[in-house]
């Protein structure tokens, strides 16, 4: 038992004292500051200057906007995908690539990809060309500075996160199960929808809730496709730090940003409880 | 079959869209003009001499992967450990730990940097390497965690209890039995903690300056002002050094990212 102890003190001594001094405490520092002021002490009103402006509402509002689209479209267009990949694909080195073709992108970064985005999607670039010969518009659409235009560059960012973690739990489904619904005469959509589905809902919302946290939190894309004209939380929050060093409204702009992070992640984890595989169906 | 084959169309769309940019970037970046230009205008490799022959851009570079790699073997070192202790043992606060090292993933890397930079002023570990890493293995070290929990399973519990009652010690049985059950999860752990340094921005630009810069910061400042085709040159070198480390990773130890069966 004394041994059992020791072993795991030893596991627990690193990474506890390295999260401790490097993000509990520094993170304790900026909650703290949030709440003061350098003239009079205790004070809350940096979080009033945030929360009784409709400026900062609107913020808000548009950066969970992005999110939730961001996430919706990541696991609408990645569960395809990933089933594409893990069931249909039979070739290896087809698959292979593809799977190179997924992980490539998250090799590089936002900036590269965003800027990749930046020059298609411009007055002349490739989409709106595109769109112009297939006589779908008649005059360039404007995409940067959109909220549009920053979900193409989001989506395209975060979509590899779902395709890997629906992939991972499609991999791992039981087809004996599918099958069984199949021979006991369910058809393939409904042995889909009841069988393989409900079995995937884990990673499902594994990508779903990495999408959407880092969506939420996102910088580099909203900043450089958004032109100025759109702003969203981390936005705000980065400008207090790098440009007007305020740091105390800047903290309370981003304990705002991150109260509002894990209160979505809370309600998210907890739809999914009870839901996933093992628990029982109805 | 209709079904199938609008899921086949989806995911070759999809795949095209996952591609696009990546063309963009590394055909703009062929061009002869002074400005980008999609699809290039002639083609040379003019750009690419201009970018190699930049120490501040190879400075960057070599920064950059040498803290992605410093990064990810700490986060190694201190995430499992960490998934070991709290997929074996039970002990009080369990939960509480799991959320506190977990809980970078979810919160937004601006406020961890910002942070930091307000914390590290005060001990003097701002604007340089360490300070750097810090924030660095801070956030990559969840991304570890995270994907090696699942591949603990209380089965292999009994495995690990043979081995020992085989007579083999605590470490041998660590290495030849945990090891290989685990490794997926380490190896995609280390994956995604190598690329989220490698690419970070939103931590690295409150601790970098001119001397001391990784290459997307270095590309964040200077997209901002102009768009020539060096930058595409830059970008298409990044996706290169990407793909060639992705290939070496499938060769060197299987890119089972998505397995089989």
């Amino acid at each position: 038992m004394a041994s059992a102890r020791l072993t795991l003190f030893w596991l627990l001594a690193l990474p506890v004292l390295v999260f401790t001094g490097f993000f509990l405490i520094p993170l304790g520092v900026v909650l703290v500051s949030s709440f003061t002021a350098p003239e009079d002490g205790l004070t809350l009103a940096h979080y009033a200057r945030i929360l009784l402006d409709a400026y900062h509402w609107q913020v808000i509002a548009t950066t969970f906007r992005i999110a939730i689209f961001s996430t919706l479209i990541c696991v609408a267009l990645g569960y395809p995908l990933a089933w594409y990949l893990v069931r249909i694909v039979q070739l290896r080195s087809w698959r292979r690539a593809c799977v190179i073709l997924l992980v490539l992108p998250l090799f590089t970064s936002n900036i590269v990809r965003s800027f990749g985005w930046m020059v298609l999607l411009g007055r002349s670039g490739l989409v709106n060309d595109a769109l112009m010969s297939l006589g779908l518009i008649d005059r360039p659409m404007r995409f940067l500075g959109t909220e549009t235009g920053i979900l193409i560059g989001m989506v395209y960012i975060l979509l590899p996160f779902t395709v890997l973690t629906i992939g991972t739990a499609l991999a791992r489904v039981d087809r004996g199960l599918e099958q069984a619904a199949r021979d006991l005469g369910a058809t393939p959509a409904r042995a889909f929808w009841s069988v393989t589905f409900p079995l995937t809902l884990h990673g499902v919302m594994a990508g779903a809730i990495i999408v959407f946290s880092m969506a939420i939190s996102a910088y580099v894309t909203p900043a450089l496709l958004s032109g100025g004209k759109v702003t969203v939380l981390a936005m705000l929050a980065f400008q207090q730090y790098s440009t007007v060093f305020d740091f105390h409204y800047g903290g309370a702009l981003s304990i705002t940003l991150l109260v509002l992070t894990l209160a979505l992640i809370g309600l998210a984890s907890r739809m999914t409880r009870g839901r996933t595989p093992g628990a029982g169906g109805h | 079959m209709a079904a199938r084959l609008a899921v086949r169309a989806l995911a070759l769309l999809t795949l095209a869209y996952l591609a696009l940019p990546l063309v963009v970037v590394i055909g703009g970046s062929l061009t002869e003009t002074k400005f980008l230009s999609f699809p290039p205008q002639g083609l040379t490799l003019d750009w690419y001499r201009v970018v190699l022959h930049d120490p501040t851009y190879v400075r960057s570079f070599l920064t950059s992967a040498v803290l992605a790699l410093a990064a990810t073997f700490f986060a190694l070192v201190i995430g499992l450990p960490a998934a070991i202790a709290i997929a074996r043992h039970s002990f009080r606060g369990k939960g509480l730990l799991s959320a506190l090292l977990l809980s970078p993933l979810v919160l937004p890397h601006i406020v961890i940097g910002a942070a930091l930079l307000q914390y590290g002023s005060a001990l003097g570990l701002v604007r340089n390497f360490p300070a750097l890493l810090v924030g660095h293995v801070v956030i990559v070290t969840p991304f570890v965690l995270r994907t090696l929990l699942p591949h603990f399973s209380p089965g292999q519990r009994a495995l690990e209890e043979a081995s020992r009652d085989l007579g083999a010690s605590g470490w041998t049985t660590f290495r030849l039995v945990t090891l290989p059950l685990i490794r997926p999860g380490l190896v995609s752990g280390a994956i995604f903690a190598f690329i989220t340094s490698f690419i970070n921005v939103e931590l690295s630009i409150f601790n970098t300056t001119a001397a001391l810069n990784t290459i997307p910061v270095q590309l964040f400042n200077y997209v901002q002002y102009s768009v020539d085709p060096s930058i595409a040159a830059v970008s298409a070198l990044t996706i290169l050094a990407a793909a060639v480390g992705i290939v070496l990773i499938d060769l060197l130890i299987g890119l089972d990212l998505l397995p089989d069966k």
